[in-house]
């Protein structure tokens, strides 16, 4: 009995000293998420933005720029700006700091499940109450914002872009092979085939990632069955098996027997996709507005220049979903941090998202807002302004990208499953199987 | 017996690592087999469990099972290729009349080569769109049926994340054995042969058992580098296509900070330092003295 109690109290501090050593605190908030306008006085400090956006992009060159003003006005103040651009790294270091209570005053997320759960615990301050009290809220594109909501249409996360995904497509290509710019989806597997037939890769895919392949999967139920499926999906209301997963399976099947990726895509990174399309080996390309400086501007190799052009997401028979509804997300959006806001924080927030717009619009970028419009650079190709132009009509339905909407374990073992199913190595059948499987253990669907 | 005097300095000497290898390696294992009862996410509350993780790993999870097997299909690449490797090129240097230390270096230079340069130097190699080294060679030979997406075939992936990692420390391990194999006294040799011993005898029965003490040595290092490793395959498919290359360090590293699932990755971990555990046991088991 004594050798047990000894042991136990053993167990209890090794416990103890784990939990403190693992930084495991519940919930850090010591502010609540709707006092978006706390009392007190602007104090400046230095605060960071922990952040997943191209270094030199445009987001960072004008959020620096906007923070150089202030501080000239606040002596003491600073923005630290620390950016991971590879997303996968990025969301290891945000969900590891989170678990440790480490975050800065703003950072990065998706609308993903583990985001809602530290909006759940205070933990992010409301961005509707925060961007109503600064006045902001009408110049956003709604469906910037939506983009960022949770299911339950709460909104914690402020839009710092606003995207459109098409298929960018080489026509010289396509009319060597005969086939016309798909109509529907089901059009793919035909064009691939004769795009084979010409020796040419159909499409370039970045494989290593997941995401992109995973985008072709939101594809079909998202005309079949509208954006509702997936929000079924991940609570384990709807499953794989189900009417537009099948479907989803099958098709993604189809394209892989017909050749349409690149052989070996599955090791393939997304610069080197990327230059399959730019230097003409293959046809088509799934890729958003924010590569528009490298497909539609003079930085296009001279070869291929003229020749690209793009489409949105085809339609199905029956679809239940328009045209103009595709995936149009406004990139990953920033939260703040409930327990280190405080009215300086606000205030840069205030001063900063006010001049924003502006300073994005002139890297010739799209902004999440409407007030504004975007500077067409001067070594643009004509494809250019359309692609701005498009962003105009767009229609109310999202098709969200289904990395940001299931949990973790289910969304790693999808987009090992596609892999798979792509390249033949399992049949639409195992597959829904599998992932169901996976469903029911990660959320006991 | 030690003098009284000199207990007290050993253990002056010694308590010092003692605590620091206790705070940075026991103390970790302690507290992974302790969360490895526990279901946490990182942000929620900690939510005991006892020993679901366990019956999850062993029973409900085929990519553990998976990833188990391809750990054992890695080691044992790994393993022919760096000791095996690394005892024919060692033997061989013993003959080398000259310039051993240009072919000593040639061998020890990818183990200095920074990992994700040989990682995106092996996607270059393997690749078949467009033609890479493997596929190129293979083509200029005429064996353009053999040609194949290395790192996408589920039939040759976990090779070809394997031979890297082998690759990269051969030199090492030759290293290692080059230097027990010249200090084997040559008389011993030298007698043997003049009994009239062949080559392969006096290796077998001179050499190899004088240099067997660096050999368990050489495989307990190469043993457990190997059950740990983790970088070549994480670069270079991520575990990929599927789960065909994926070990239990890479599924176990998912599990942590993709899946934020602690407790189940501390359950794997604690899986891994068993499996370390009895390798390294079997290891002794096998290569023990037979007269000790």
């Amino acid at each position: 009995m004594v050798h047990f109690t000894r042991a136990a109290s053993w167990v209890a501090l090794a416990a103890a000293t784990a939990l403190v050593l693992s930084g495991c605190g519940a919930s850090g908030g010591g502010t609540d998420p709707t006092d978006v306008n706390p009392d007190g006085e602007v104090k400046p400090r230095e605060i960071s933005w922990l952040l997943s956006r191209p270094a030199d992009g445009g987001v960072i060159t004008a959020m620096q720029k906007i923070a150089d003003e202030y501080a000239a006005d606040h002596p003491g103040f600073s923005l630290n700006l620390i950016t991971t651009p590879d997303r996968p790294s990025y969301i290891q270091k945000y969900e590891t700091l989170a678990a440790a209570n480490k975050l800065p005053e703003l950072f990065d997320t998706d609308a993903t499940p583990f985001a809602q759960k530290l909006a759940q615990q205070g933990r992010m301050i409301d961005v509707d109450a925060l961007l109503s009290d600064l006045g902001l809220a009408d110049t956003y594109r709604e469906a910037a914002l939506n983009y960022q909501r949770f299911d339950d249409g709460s909104l914690y996360m402020v839009p710092f872009e606003f995207q459109l995904e098409f298929f960018w497509y080489n026509r010289e290509l396509l009319d060597q092979a005969g086939v016309e710019v798909p109509a529907t989806l089901d059009d793919f597997a035909p064009m691939c085939e004769a795009l084979r037939a010409k020796g040419v890769t159909p499409i370039a895919l970045d494989g290593a990632d997941g995401w992109p392949l995973e985008r072709y999967m939101a594809y079909y139920p998202f005309r079949q069955a509208g954006p509702e499926y997936v929000q079924k999906l991940k609570t384990g209301e709807a499953k794989f098996s189900d009417a537009p997963g099948r479907a989803a399976a099958e098709w993604l099947y189809g394209l892989g027997q017909a050749g349409c990726f690149q052989e070996g895509f599955s090791s393939t990174g997304y610069a080197d996709a990327q230059a399959q399309f730019t230097s003409g080996k293959a046809a088509v390309y799934n890729i958003g507005t924010w590569e528009l400086g490298n497909l539609a501007t003079d930085k296009l190799d001279a070869g291929v220049r003229d020749k690209v052009d793009y489409f949105t997401l085809p339609t199905l028979p029956g679809a239940v979903t328009a045209d103009n509804e595709y995936v149009t997300p406004s990139g990953i959006g920033m939260a703040v941090n409930a327990s280190t806001y405080d009215p300086l924080v606000r205030d840069f927030l205030k001063f900063a998202l006010e001049r924003y717009p502006a300073e994005i619009v002139a890297s010739g970028a799209l902004s999440p807002t409407t007030d504004v419009e975007t500077a067409i650079p001067s070594n643009a190709t004509p494809l250019y302004s359309r692609a701005i132009e498009q962003s105009g009509d767009v229609g109310t339905k999202i098709a969200m990208p289904w990395d940001t909407q299931l949990d973790p374990a289910t969304n790693t073992r999808l987009q090992q499953e596609l892999t798979l199913l792509v390249q033949g190595d399992i049949t639409p059948d195992e597959f829904v199987g599998t992932m169901d499987a996976a469903l029911t253990e990660n959320v006991g669907g | 017996m030690l003098p009284r005097r000199s207990g007290l300095a050993v253990a002056v000497f010694l308590v010092p690592p003692l605590l620091l290898y206790g705070a940075a390696v026991l103390l970790p294992i302690v507290q992974s087999l302790v969360l490895s009862l526990f279901s946490w996410d990182g942000i929620t509350d900690l939510a005991f469990v006892g020993f679901d993780n366990y019956v999850k790993m062993f029973t409900r999870d085929d990519v553990f099972w998976t990833a188990f097997g391809n750990a054992l299909g890695y080691l044992a690449i790994c393993l022919v290729l760096q000791l095996g490797g690394a005892l024919a090129v060692a033997g061989l240097l013993t003959a080398l009349p000259r310039a051993r230390e240009l072919v000593k270096t040639l061998y020890l230079l990818p183990a200095v080569i920074s990992t994700v340069a040989i990682a995106f130097l092996f996607i270059r190699i393997y690749s078949l769109e467009p033609v890479g080294l493997i596929n190129q060679l293979l083509a200029f030979v005429g064996l353009d049926g053999l040609q194949t997406a290395w790192l996408s075939n589920l039939q040759t992936v976990l090779a070809a994340v394997s031979i890297p990692e082998g690759w990269r420390f051969t030199g090492l391990y030759m290293l290692i054995i080059y230097a027990a194999l010249i200090a084997v006294p040559k008389e011993l040799e030298e007698a043997a042969r003049l009994d009239g011993a062949s080559w392969w005898q006096a290796f077998w029965r001179i050499r190899f058992p004088y240099i067997r003490p660096v050999w368990i040595t050489t495989t307990v290092m190469a043993t457990t580098f190997a059950l740990r490793g983790f970088d070549i395959p994480y670069l270079l498919t991520n575990g990929g296509p599927g789960q065909a290359s994926e070990l239990l360090t890479t599924y176990m590293y998912k599990t942590a900070f993709v899946h934020t699932d602690y407790g189940y990755a501390s359950a794997l971990s604690v899986f891994i330092v068993v499996e370390c555990l009895v390798a390294v046991g079997l290891i002794f088991l096998l290569l023990r003295r037979k007269d000790a």
